[in-house]
């Protein structure tokens, strides 16, 4: 018996000094680069200059799209929430309130919460705050932010409690994922090449891998950088050059879809849609075109495709077609203006897993004000009108006339599909 | 060459059918050009202002209306169907006996130019069956009706005279609200 619990006390110190290790290493940030510049004696040109960058970073950044207000006035004052399979997270008050917002920090408190996670008081944040993306933003643009925000209309709107599964509720253990899953701040140093300007783009400050790279089962971001992952119900496309080039898309239409909003490949939907609104519309076209060139890397890029069907079309995939799409999308996939994308191009039947297609035929798409004056208007839902047999045969038909995928949507998915657009609306 | 399809149906009670059709006809078409029921309003032809709608009797999912301007006979092939022809009774002399909800819209005066009515018409209709089935509370009468009837379009602004005709079908008829049931005579 005595050498029974020796062995478990011995075992039981060895776990607490591995936990140890890892708190050790994940514990709080490390160094932060000095401040850029020394905000007391700014003059005025310097700090408009500033608070110019700081929108633009606020924007580049997409702040809105976590921290924006669900009930209106504030596209800071917290509220909005994220479901993650832990349970759901609320945007925090990022306006200069001194009670419930951010009033209080320094600018080395928003660069150490923005690059390392960890908020004054050494409180870590929830990676659902993308640390391990904006890890690499330079101190200058972490200033510039913070100048911006601090002139911002403080709010005093109190934050919402996180409604996390035990025990992801415990929010020192987050130490342990950063000891794991935590990349190092480094401030990114761009060259001046579109490329370069668009990988700091892409990749710190537009955050697109926090959607559109798979993660692992601990949540944390893989090496498949860009390669498409289904999160909060839709599928983030795969990004990769050759997977853009497959689906049709040209630089110039990249620009155009992040500028207005849609393209002959398609329209901003799912959690796209917001990324619009709160950030890529209100980008400048040189930035546009930066991203365009990082993430076309130099393939050749044809442009859209009308390629034969894949397969014989199943009679009764037509049929549904012709009797419920047809009417607006044209029987032959044209589309119209403003009114019904085109289908013949679109790439929402190109992507391997069908789960985006699925939900916009069933659930529809509300009518939307895009940028720049472009607007669509509302795509009915079809849930009511369609088994799931049904579904089936219209989804494998756009998938091969149009899409260039194979046939293979089963009824098991179609149904798993609607599952996952009721749990995610 | 413009392929057809052989579309039969069950149209306000009437078998129609078989008939050699283009595939691609929206039922809107098909209703004015081929069976001169013309009650049924082409507007907008993008299934947005519900002039058009038309109901569908489906037993496997219910009855539901469909904007016909954009809904292809392929789909309404073998289907049981309403149009605005088919919704007045008839009051035993061979005259139309308006429905509660034409009624209603005419004591009303809900409509002015009547181009929306028809679709009005049949969306109200459609409730009011659903209500028979699912009785609601009357306080949630109002909310019911906007939403059911929110994506009809009105040029001549007659919706608060549409909805408050419903309301009043909805509230006076026994079985659609809690507050008023059907009460079933009991033999003496």
């Amino acid at each position: 018996m005595n050498r029974f619990l020796r062995i478990v006390t011995l075992f039981a110190l060895f776990g607490l000094v591995v936990l140890g290790t890892v708190y050790w290493i994940g514990r709080g940030s490390g160094d932060i680069p000095a401040a850029s510049v020394d905000f007391a004696s700014l003059d005025g040109d310097q700090r408009q200059e500033m608070l110019e960058r700081g929108e633009w970073v606020a924007h580049a950044s997409d702040c809105a799209a976590c921290h924006t207000d669900p009930s209106g006035g504030s596209d800071l004052a917290g509220g909005l929430p994220m479901e993650t399979p832990m349970g759901t997270i609320y945007g925090t008050n990022i306006t200069p309130s001194d009670d419930h917002g951010i009033g209080g920090w320094s600018a080395d408190d928003l660069y150490r919460a923005v690059a390392w996670g960890v908020a004054p008081g050494d409180k870590n944040l929830y990676p659902a705050m993308p640390y391990p993306s904006y890890h690499q933003i330079t101190r200058a643009d972490s200033d510039a932010l913070w100048v911006w925000l601090m002139a911002q209309r403080p709010v005093n709107k109190p934050n919402r409690s996180n409604d996390l599964i035990f025990p992801f509720n415990i929010r020192p253990a987050v130490t342990l994922w950063n000891a794991f899953f935590r990349p190092d701040a480094e401030p990114f140093q761009p060259d001046e090449t579109p490329a370069a300007q668009g990988e700091y783009l892409v990749n710190v400050l537009g955050h697109c891998g926090e959607c559109h790279t798979p993660r692992n089962l601990a949540y944390a971001l893989t090496d498949d950088h860009l390669a498409g992952e289904v999160i909060e119900g839709a599928y983030a496309p795969d990004l990769r050059p050759d997977a853009l080039a497959r689906r049709g898309w040209t630089e110039d239409d990249l620009v155009t879809f992040l500028h207005r909003g849609l393209s002959p490949q398609g329209v901003m939907t799912f959690g796209m849609f917001p990324v619009l609104s709160h950030s890529t519309s209100h980008l400048a076209t040189d930035d546009l075109e930066a991203i365009s060139s990082y993430l076309t890397a130099g393939q050749t890029m044809t442009g859209p495709q009308m390629d034969k069907p894949v397969a014989v079309l199943s009679p009764e995939g037509a049929s549904l077609y012709t009797g419920l799409c047809a009417g607006c999308h044209g029987t032959d996939g044209a589309g119209q203006p403003n009114s019904s994308v085109r289908l013949d191009v679109n790439t929402t039947a190109m992507y391997t897993n069908p789960l985006n297609l699925i939900r916009v035929i069933a659930e529809g798409i509300p009518e939307r004000d895009l940028a720049q004056g472009e607007r669509m208007q509302a795509m009915p839902a079809f849930d009511q009108m369609l088994s799931d047999q049904q579904m089936t045969e219209l989804v494998n038909y756009l998938r091969q006339r149009w899409g260039g995928q194979e046939g293979d949507v089963t009824a098991e998915v179609v149904q798993s599909a609607r599952e996952e657009g009721h749990a995610a609306r | 060459m413009i392929e057809k399809i052989s579309f039969s149906a069950t149209i306000n009670g009437q078998k129609v059918g078989p008939m050699d059709v283009p595939q691609d006809l929206m039922m809107v078409e098909l209703l004015q050009e081929y069976l001169n029921l013309t009650g049924t309003r082409l507007s907008c032809g993008q299934g947005m202002c519900s002039a058009c709608r038309v109901i569908v009797d489906d037993p496997a999912k219910g009855t539901y209306t469909v904007a016909a301007c954009v809904t292809g006979v392929a789909w309404l092939n073998g289907k049981t169907v309403r149009t605005i022809e088919g919704i007045a009774g008839e009051d035993g002399q061979g005259a139309p006996l308006p429905s509660a909800i034409q009624q209603a819209f005419l004591e009303h005066f809900s409509f002015q130019c009547s181009y929306c009515t028809p679709g009005f018409v049949n969306s109200a209709t459609v409730l009011v069956e659903q209500l028979e089935r699912s009785p609601i509370a009357a306080d949630r009468v109002e909310d019911v009706v906007l939403e059911s009837l929110d994506k009809h379009i009105c040029r001549c602004t007659g919706y608060v005279r549409y909805y408050q005709a419903v309301k009043d079908v909805i509230l006076s008829t026994p079985g659609l609200t809690h507050e008023n049931p059907v009460v079933l005579e009991r033999p003496a």
